[in-house]
């Protein structure tokens, strides 16, 4: 069949390019939006995918990878005991107060991790080596957070509370858009910014599964958070952990052949204070945390909607106008005694390219406009194939489910009105 | 074709004048042999309720219309010509009454078995022309054949003799904005012959078109009828067309006046 549909868009050129950009306009809000939600959930779970440790110990109040209690470092020898472990290595994570080169402070989060280790490795390393960061005070960070940190190149220092923080290296793509910057160091530096000017106390708690667990707990022995007490702790070498110093995770990674979900079991009756998370479990718990429990997710999946919303709204009116304007031709058509089938068939497939020759330029911009934000501010817009494939079949969605108003009026066109001049 | 050949032929086919009524119904005085009945109206009534409002737009309406002829349906603005040819063309569905339709009794169809009925057995023209302003002159009459299951090459070969028959074989891939109203109007009939109807209605096919521009259009009407052996339907206020016609019918107040 002669396309109609195709013709008549193409028939008044201006008035198609102000549509299409409208609906350039709709899929682009949805896009962005989905790709920021998109990007930021996977930023979130960036450390736990790039691991290679199949199982991750926690305190059982872990709320998500950041926000969890401390564990006695212990656990790494003792998980190393079990039956079926591999290899068991530990991961730090603590806060730290950044001052920048020329004094400005910031919230910092460190990752402290075992740079032989095997468990968790720092990717897309762009400057130096995971090697250097076994020197004291040493640190790698995200190129995104450079400026940020007040560095300009590789080799400057800053501080984290009291102590030096000496960038040896950088990365790419590493950094959380939810959290404060990530710095990466040794366990034995992470354990030296924990207790930098501080004194330390073991503390302990009787866990409701019984028991006691232990850890050294280091405060803060000053007036004002900008200087060091004056009976505060000299700075010392990075000592290496002992016992009872906390960290955040024991990663394990199990013998090959072993069941995981069998040394899962074990681990969590072994250590029953603690919980023993799958991989996968450990990210879906962090993501579902960003996604649901705090508005972020909320906020950006609201804007998606309204992206599809002010699409539909959009498609709709250009389709209604369109047909309005062809409605003495459908009128025609139905006249002659095309079924009303062949008609929705026209505005559908009228609908369907709009929303190819929508999409097409709108996917494109947004990889270009992705690529641009994470170059320069380090925001990662995520368009993976299958959001893509989801946008389409969206934008299909849309511009069909647009058609149904144009349909309306159309089933209701009085055939005899090709009579009226 | 040229407007000079049109005329010639217009006039060696010479119209027969309207006539009388017989057996109830009206029809033309045919001294000819018998012509089968290709539209039979009974009773046909309409009326149009807006709110409380009634209005009764056609009132017993018997009329026969034969296989061949070239009928007029005049009248003056509001008599029901409009109505009465919508009724006929299977577009709207008589209050009342029976209306056949070669053999057919189309009261009694569905809405999608009257869409089928008319896509296969009618050809319409309209005053304003109605064709698709985005397609050219070839598509448009592609589209009906399309509609009426032709293949796609056997649509395009079909869609260019017709639009030469009509005489405008050297337009065939002009948009209707870039044609005269006179052409517009062939390609409506073209359009209107795609597929080989046995019956054309045509509502006010010369008003929009000028004097010469008429003439030609109703003496292709009237030769593509008698050469094809089809009923032609004509509503019309043009008192030229009168003297191609086989039969006219004159309508009043809804009512076919004797």
């Amino acid at each position: 069949m002669v396309s109609i549909a195709r013709k008549n868009l193409f028939e008044d050129i201006p008035r198609f390019l102000v549509a299409q950009a409208g609906i350039m306009f709709a899929v682009s809000l949805v896009t962005i939006q989905t790709g920021i939600l998109n990007g930021f959930t996977r930023s979130t779970v960036l450390l736990i995918e790039n691991s290679t440790a199949d199982l991750w110990m926690a305190a059982r109040e872990m709320e998500n990878l950041e926000l969890t209690q401390p564990i006695p470092a212990e656990r790494v020898t003792q998980a190393q005991q079990v039956e079926g472990v591999a290899r068991a290595e530990a991961l730090a994570i603590q806060s730290g107060r950044w001052i920048s080169p020329s004094g400005d402070i910031a919230s910092v989060r460190i990752i402290g991790y075992d740079p032989a280790g095997q468990l968790f490795r720092l990717w897309n390393v762009t400057q130096g080596s995971q090697a250097d960061i076994r020197q004291p005070y040493s640190l790698i960070v995200d190129e995104a957070n450079l400026k940020s940190l007040g560095f300009d190149q590789v080799g400057e220092q800053a501080n984290i509370g009291a102590a030096p923080a000496r960038l040896v290296g950088l990365t790419k793509g590493t950094q959380s858009i939810a959290s404060s910057a990530f710095v990466f160091t040794s366990l034995e530096n992470t354990k030296a910014y924990a207790t930098a000017g501080l004194t330390s106390t073991v503390r302990c708690r009787t866990q409701a599964q019984g028991g006691v667990d232990c850890t050294t707990v280091y405060e803060r022995l000053q007036a004002s958070p900008n200087q060091a007490a004056p009976n505060a702790p000299a700075i010392s070498e990075p000592q290496p952990l002992n016992a009872n110093d906390p960290i955040a995770y024991v990663l394990v990674k199990a013998e090959a052949g072993q069941d995981v979900t069998n040394l899962q079991r074990r681990l969590n009756d072994q250590f029953p204070n603690n919980h023993t998370y799958t991989r996968a479990e450990m990210a879906n718990i962090t993501r579902d945390y960003w996604q649901r429990r705090t508005g972020i997710g909320f906020v950006l999946g609201l804007g998606a909607t309204v992206g599809i919303i002010v699409g539909v709204v959009i498609v709709g009116q250009i389709l209604y106008s369109s047909v309005s304007d062809n409605i003495k031709e459908f009128g025609t058509l139905k006249a002659m005694g095309a079924s009303d089938w062949i008609i929705y068939r026209v505005i559908i497939e009228q609908a369907l390219w709009m929303a190819i020759l929508g999409y097409i330029p709108s996917i494109g911009l947004c990889l270009g406009l992705g690529t641009w934000t994470f170059a320069t501010q380090g925001i990662m817009i995520l368009i993976t194939p299958i959001s893509a494939a989801g946008i389409f079949a969206i934008t299909v969605g849309m511009c069909v489910g647009s058609a149904i108003f144009a349909i309306q009026k159309v089933t209701h066109v009085d055939p005899a009105i090709v009579f009226k001049a | 074709m040229t407007a000079s050949q049109i005329k010639v032929n217009m006039l060696a086919k010479a119209a027969h004048h309207p006539t009388s009524a017989s057996s109830g119904a009206f029809e033309s005085s045919d001294l000819k042999s018998p012509k089968t009945k290709a539209i039979v109206t009974k009773g046909v009534e309409m009326v149009f309720q807006s709110g409380s409002q009634r209005f009764h737009a056609l009132s017993s309406v018997d009329l026969d219309i034969y296989s061949g002829d070239v009928q007029l349906l005049m009248g003056p603005s509001g008599s029901g010509k409009t109505t009465l040819l919508s009724i006929l063309g299977g577009i709207l569905t008589p209050t009342k009454g029976s209306v056949q339709i070669l053999d057919r009794e189309i009261t009694d169809l569905s809405r999608s078995e009257l869409s089928r009925f008319r896509l296969h057995n009618i050809g319409f023209i309209f005053q304003e022309f109605n064709l698709f302003s985005a397609l050219t002159a070839a598509e448009n009459v592609e589209l009906v054949l399309k509609l009426k299951g032709f293949k796609q090459r056997a649509a395009r070969k079909e869609a260019r003799e017709l639009l030469e028959q009509v005489g405008l074989g050297q337009k065939i891939n002009n948009k209707p904005h870039d044609l005269s109203g006179g052409q517009k109007q062939r390609v409506a009939i073209a359009r209107a012959l795609a597929g080989s109807p046995q019956l054309i209605m045509a509502d006010e096919p010369t008003a929009a078109l000028d004097s010469q521009s008429g003439h030609e259009v109703i003496a292709l009407l009237r030769q593509l009828a008698k050469e094809g052996g089809r009923t032609v339907l004509m509503v019309t206020h043009d008192p030229r067309i009168i003297d191609v016609a086989d039969r006219v019918a004159y309508l009043e107040d809804g009512k076919l006046k004797r």
